[in-house]
């Protein structure tokens, strides 16, 4: 099958990527090895937060001092606001409702109630642009009864911390009440599910209305909506305050939302996104990579002029470090990695860890290399490109939007 | 009771070390009738006790080189079988011979087993293979023999709960910084508590020293000097069985020789290497330690060369250099019971070391003995006898289980025997699954801190196996900490805990973290860091702490 | 052994795989309806590690499992978890009998082959309320369910009579499995097949022996008797392929699963060596027109709004790429590409009474949505997913494979591809 380009990846940046592409008129094909990454994803995007433990307020212009190996750096720090537009821009129109501004970070609420830094923002969730103003002064903080993923308790210690008067206030009903009978399947996603109807919300939006008293805004768990907003629209005109969402323990419903908005987008414009499907193996010619085999497609394997690998880190298998090295599976691509196992981690669990940062090594254009020699129609992007972390510096989201992007403008002006 | 009545009492007895040891020498003497005090600098089964290979030997493995050991082994495995039943899978075990081993030890060992009452048949290896499929197929020879799997947690915490049902005290976190002496004699000891900051002098009239390696520690502050050798061993944890028996190797005693079925889990140890005792605190496990064991595990069961290593950790072993040779070139590996009055001149202090976990009771029970000869109690021993809490003539073990419980019961029952009808499970809140991999409740977590004595999540793992499983902690232990802040009115104390859990896991994991294991690390630094940003709750608590 | 260690993480279905990240648990369409069920994870890949401590935790609510593969498909970790819980539900089922109702909707063929000769008076007695009504309360099968009616002819007797001489004639041959739906229930399926590839230039032929897949044999828990069919058929495939050299096409995406992944997986048959070779007409006939060996040409006038939906055995494949790129290559047709929901029939779950509701329930997401998209019929390669829409929409479906006989002009079809 012949497509114009390949992604193998159909995660957050091989779908902004598919989606760049296709909008332009191309023909593409995404192979994505079940769900991605997104799942765990609260309903944010971080462009750059931290830099060695000091956090980032003006991401642009802190860019230009990261170091050389850095993906911003790679696509070029005077290109970061231009395509951090687009990418705000590709969001919207997929139905993703962010706000925020790269210029400068807001601060998200974690489900543990701690504020950190982000660039984009689901509109439905609580969010500070500034810890001194804060966006409500007394919140009730609504908790589904017998719900662990969301930990209640942290949560509001931490609101409380960060100055907001809080009340808890626990409820149910009857659709909880009765999903409360499984003993494991009380989380977010299966919440999201059976609270999609108008009488669920409705439900929910008369405990919310007699409980919230003299507060001025009300929060909920999020898990309302997994595949489209319309949960949460229906809800906030029912509840009669303003209503924000956090973020809960994974999987997350805002996360599903995501993946399967942009998805939705990508598949409307024509892609093809193969579900549960991965690439085993591709084929050189020369300089040039012409086939990917996949895993269920078999003999027949997928053509395409341009190929773009966004196979994700270890988590999602697109990195494998084994007992005696760290290596990229599908092709076996030059990896930026170090090759003693004990250079691998860090004694404490909260330190810096090198394998966070490890990733396939590129040049300046996103293009992979083997054996040193580079491959001129194969790209990475996102989480597999080595150089940055994004659990200490809080860039994953932003690398995968922004390098997507950049690969997409590259491929399109090769032609 | 309270702790604070605790600190004004005087007992007959105070064990120092809250291993099986202590653990079991606190419930003999409660069941003789005496006034009887635990304290633990940690939480129990810490040290030695909770860092082995949860293996229930039948002493097939000393036949050959201790046949004293091998025959203490024996009697107190059908002991613990009859009396431990909720912490004992009766698994049975090999000892096979590869194509590299001298078949003809088999020999000696049959018979040396028989000599210790060791029942030990030689099998067909094609039968061992058909009893035990992971077994190296290239086996020339096996014996088949009574060894078992113990949960050593449990087993010490059934032994604490009996001795509080017979009217004993217990204290975890309570570190000994000193005796309290009166000239020759001591009567009491001085305790630190660490959650509290307290510093406090409790009265007994004998002070039992339990505290394995750390005991000889505990012996200084009294005036007498043990020479202890140390001997780490590392293991390490398979994320789910491969085999159903133990498997060990029909030759002398080795590295990683031993493999055995533990719960959900497998173990593979141990490493053996003696140590300097400045370093006993130290249990990081090395990757040359991880590469051994790896390379001869495999040759008892293939599969663990592609199963996945969950985690990997090491214990220290209390070895005592006999009194006539304090070089240490002579070391018992038997049990040591020491009344320092003979020894040294010191009255009211006995330490009890050597052993093995395996022989506790009989340790607790030697003990006991030499505290009831120096206060003149004449109650006789019935710890071989009497069922611990848990282990009762007809409570539900996992081998009868039925299709009436859930699965979250079902795993319960298997932890806890009869004990786990008090947990809690009439409405569905207390029902829902904390720690999915494990299949523990939230009944059992609330049971497990009203009546186990959990402070923290490490604690709570201890009890319940939350966190044990494959995943070692990723949504479970989120869940878990908010309800121990809860339960224990102190959020922040519970994220910081939460941090201190996680840091514990990592411990195990990072010697082994390629693969899944890698994934898995990533993926809960994702959650924890990324998602919910927890280093920043517990910096942002360091700072004001600080202020 | 040691040069191999630790490179690889094997276990048998890939259990241990599971990083316990729960992705599964967010599309497990029986946990979306029920709390009875204990959800993927649990019944999987968690379920797994006790039951290889002791078979005694085995939970009988894995039998709500449909078997569906949506966790598999969403795992990101490769774990097979499906196949884990039907294994398990196998492992526990030796020595029990199934019910008389469960081997009835197992023996699709058996109660095809009597269907057939007394048509007219089955599909009137399995319609009829009273009929109904026994079986809603002695067989349990839920009166709500339309039986699919069964055809006069069964395909095979149509293909023998009239179609099965001319098959010799062309040029390159294929073989096929038409499945018990074809067989029993609409032999006009087999007829656009055979229709399609001869306008193309491939003779048809039918396997020596062909048994019923025993896709419902698995769901049923009749294992055994599913892998005495399954030697029979993977010893038909093998003569096809490695004597007759000719490839084995399907119409039914379920069928087609159960030859390929489930002999091997869960009847422990293995079918590797011909594996390759079984394949969905739609894949065989995409990758002709794709490599430029044929041409297929269609009508100017037609004109059809229609919806693909893909099958869950369809996705568990991925091979959902072959029908719509098919589908689309059609001038006339509009089509709107389904997102991907469980229908809630899986086979013969949804016809258990027991299971109605829940099956209802779960395709309501997937009924909704045809409804949305407005169109005038519905496509897909499953033929249970076909009953169970057209019973709960009331708008036809038809195979990718009748919607291309349909569309196609077969006389300059077979004039692009120099057929005589």
């Amino acid at each position: 099958m012949r497509t114009d380009t390949v992604i193998m990846g159909g995660g957050l940046s091989g779908l902004t990527c598919g989606i760049a592409l296709a909008k332009r008129g191309q023909r593409v094909t995404i192979v994505a090895s079940g769900q991605s990454t997104l799942l765990f994803n609260g309903g944010s995007m971080e462009l750059l937060g931290n830099i060695d433990g000091t956090p980032v307020t003006y991401p642009l212009e802190t860019i230009a001092s990261l170091p050389e190996g850095h993906p911003y750096r790679k696509i070029g720090a005077d290109r970061i606001a231009s395509l951090a537009d687009e990418a705000k821009q590709l969001l919207l129109d997929a139905g993703i409702n962010v706000e925020g501004d790269a210029a400068a970070n807001h601060w998200r609420v974690t489900p543990m109630g701690v504020a950190k830094h982000a660039w984009l923002t689901l509109s439905e969730n609580l969010r500070i642009d500034d810890l001194k103003q804060l966006p409500a002064r007394r919140l009730a903080l609504m908790c589904i009864r017998g719900f662990f993923d969301e930990p209640n308790s942290m949560l509001a210690n931490g609101l409380k911390e960060l100055g907001f008067e809080v009340d808890k206030h626990e409820f149910t009903t009857d659709e909880i009440t009765k999903l409360r009978r499984s003993p494991s399947e009380m989380r977010a996603a299966s919440l999201a599910k059976r609270l999609s109807s108008n009488n669920a919300l409705q439900r929910i939006a008369d405990q919310v209305n007699s409980l919230a008293g003299d507060a001025d805004m009300v929060l909920l768990p999020s898990v309302f909506g997994m595949s489209d907003n319309d949960s949460y629209d229906i809800l906030k005109n029912m509840v009669n305050k303003p209503l924000r969402l956090v973020a809960t323990l994974p999987p997350s419903v805002a996360g599903s939302r995501m993946q399967a908005m942009l998805r939705h987008y990508f598949m409307m414009l024509g892609g093809n996104y193969l579900m549960g499907d991965s690439a085993v193996k591709g084929t050189l010619e020369g300089d040039r990579l012409t086939t990917i085999t996949t895993a269920k497609l078999g003999d027949m394997p997928l053509r395409a002029d341009n190929f773009v690998l966004a196979t994700g880190s270890f988590i999602s298998r697109g990195l494998v470090a084994d007992y005696e090295r760290v290596y990229e599976p599908v092709m076996g691509l030059d990896v930026d990695a170090d090759k003693d196992r004990e250079q691998w981690t860090r004694f404490g669990v909260l330190e810096p860890q090198a394998y966070s940062r490890y990733g396939v090594t590129t040049d300046a254009t996103l293009r992979c290399a083997k054996q040193g020699k580079t491959i001129a129609n194969l790209r990475a992007i996102g989480s597999v490109l080595s150089g940055h972390d994004t659990v200490k510096m809080g860039d994953g989201t932003g690398v995968s939007l922004l390098t997507a992007l950049a690969a997409a403008h590259g491929i399109l002006s090769d032609k | 009771m309270v702790t604070s009545d605790i600190y004004k009492n005087e007992y007959d007895v105070i064990i120092v070390g809250g291993g099986a040891t202590g653990a079991g020498t606190a419930r003999d003497c409660a069941l003789r009738g005496l006034k009887t005090l635990l304290v633990e600098r940690n939480d129990y089964s810490t040290g030695a006790t909770g860092r082995n290979h949860g293996l229930m030997h039948s002493g097939a493995r000393y036949a050959v080189t201790d046949s004293e050991s091998a025959s203490e082994c024996i009697s107190e495995n059908m002991t613990l079988r009859r009396i431990a039943r909720h912490c004992v899978e009766e698994t049975d075990g090999l000892f096979i011979t590869l194509p590299e081993d001298d078949l003809d030890y088999q020999k000696t060992f049959v018979e040396a087993c028989q000599r210790a009452g060791i029942r030990a048949d030689i099998i067909d290896p094609a039968e061992a293979r058909s009893i035990e499929p992971s077994v190296n197929p290239d086996l020339i020879g096996a014996v088949r023999i009574p060894d078992a799997a113990i949960d050593p947690f449990r087993l010490t915490v059934a032994n604490l709960l009996d001795a509080r049902l017979h009217g004993a005290d217990t204290l975890n976190y309570h570190e000994v910084e000193g005796l309290v002496m009166n000239q020759n004699r001591v009567e009491g000891v001085k305790l630190f508590n660490k959650l509290s900051g307290e510093h406090i002098e409790v009265r007994g009239r004998v002070v039992v020293n339990a505290a394995g390696i750390w005991g000889q520690r505990i012996a200084q502050m009294a005036g007498a000097n043990i020479s202890m050798f140390p001997a780490r061993g590392a293991l390490l944890i398979f994320g789910h069985r491969v085999n159903k028996m133990v498997i060990n190797r029909c030759r002398k005693p080795a590295n990683a020789d031993i493999l055995v079925p533990d719960d959900t889990v497998c173990v593979i140890g141990t490493t053996s290497d003696r140590i300097p005792i400045e370093t006993v605190d130290d249990m990081r496990v090395t990757r040359e330690e991880v590469d051994v064991l790896l390379n001869e595990g495999i040759k008892l069961a293939p599969s663990l060369a592609t199963t996945r290593v969950i985690r990997a950790y090491a214990g220290v072993r209390p070895l005592v250099a006999s009194d006539d040779d304090p070089s240490g070139r002579s070391i018992s590996r038997g049990i040591v019971c020491l009344d320092h009055a003979k020894r040294d001149g010191v009255e009211g202090f006995i330490t009890i070391t050597g052993g093995k976990m395996m022989t506790y009771r009989l340790m607790a029970e030697i003990a006991t003995n030499a505290v009831c000869a120096k206060l003149g109690n004449t109650a006789p021993c019935v710890t071989a006898n009497q069922p611990l809490p848990g282990s009762e003539e007809g409570a539900p073990n996992q081998s009868d289980m039925t299709k009436r419980y859930s699965f979250g019961e079902r795993a319960a029952i298997g932890r806890h025997g009869s004990l786990a009808a008090r947990i809690e499970k009439d409405n569905d809140i207390d029902n829902a699954l904390v720690c999915e991999c494990e299949g523990v409740t939230v009944g059992e977590i609330k049971y497990a801190v009203h009546q186990l004595h959990v402070h923290n999540l490490v604690n709570l793992r201890r009890r319940t196996r939350v966190g044990m499983g494959t995943c070692q902690g990723k949504l479970c232990s989120c869940r878990a900490a908010s309800l121990l802040g809860e339960l224990h009115h102190d959020v922040r104390r519970a994220q910081k805990d939460l941090a201190d859990f996680l840091d514990e896991r990592w411990k195990g994991m990072r010697p082994v973290a390629w693969g899944d294991t890698l994934r898995e690390a990533q993926l809960t630094a994702a959650i924890y860091e990324g998602l919910c940003g927890l280093d920043m709750a517990v910096s942002n608590q360091g700072k004001e702490d600080k202020q | 052994m040691a040069d191999q260690m630790q490179l690889c993480n094997i276990s048998e279905s890939n259990f241990e795989q599971c990083t316990k990240c729960s992705i599964c648990t967010t599309v497990c369409p029986v946990a979306a309806v029920t709390t009875d069920y204990p959800g993927p994870k649990q019944a999987g890949p968690d379920g797994e590690r006790y039951r290889l401590k002791d078979p005694a935790y085995y939970d009988k609510a894995l039998k709500l499992c449909l078997n569906c593969k949506r966790c598999e498909v969403a795992c990101p970790s490769g774990v097979h978890i499906a196949d884990i819980i039907q294994k398990a539900r196998m492992r526990s089922s030796e020595g029990h009998r199934a019910s008389l109702r469960d081997t009835m909707l197992a023996n699709t063929d058996l109660l095809g082959t009597v269907a057939n000769l007394v048509a007219p008076v089955a599909n009137a007695t399995l319609g009829l309320a009273p009929t109904k009504l026994v079986m809603d309360s002695v067989m349990a099968i839920d009166k709500h369910r339309t039986f699919p009616a069964y055809s006069r002819q069964k395909f095979t007797t149509w293909f023998k009579r009239h179609a099965a001489k001319q098959q010799d004639d062309f040029g390159q041959h294929v073989s096929y499995f038409h499945g018990c739906y074809v067989n029993y229930n609409f032999p006009k399926l087999g007829q656009d097949l055979v229709k399609l590839l001869n306008a193309v230039g491939y003779g048809v032929h039918l396997l020596d022996k062909e048994q019923c897949c025993g896709v419902a044999l698995i769901a049923n828990g009749l294992y055994k008797q599913a892998k005495r069919q399954a030697r029979v058929n993977a010893d038909s495939i093998r003569k096809s392929v490695n004597t007759d050299h000719r490839t084995v096409l399907t119409t039914s995406s379920s069928c087609t699963f159960n030859l390929r992944d489930e002999y091997p997986a869960v009847l422990d048959v293995d079918t590797s060596d011909v594996r390759d070779s079984i394949m969905l007409a739609t894949r065989f006939i995409y990758n002709l027109v794709d490599e430029e060996k044929i041409k297929l040409i269609f009508k100017q006038d037609y004109k059809r709004r229609m919806a693909y939906h893909t099958a869950c055995h369809m996705q568990r494949m991925g091979w959902q790429l072959y029908s719509i790129e098919l589908l689309r290559m059609i001038p006339g047709l509009d089509l709107v590409v389904l997102e991907q929901d469980c229908c809630g029939i899986s086979g013969t779950y949804g016809f258990k009474k027991e299971n109605y509701e829940r099956s209802q329930e779960i395709g309501s997401v997937l009924f909704k949505h045809i409804a949305d998209a407005q169109v005038q019929a519905v496509t897909t390669d499953c033929e249970t997913c076909k009953w169970q829409i057209e019973m709960s929409t009331g708008l036809p479906v038809e195979n990718p494979i009748s919607v291309l006989a349909d569309a196609l002009d077969v006389e300059a079809t077979r004039q692009a591809n120099n057929i005589n």
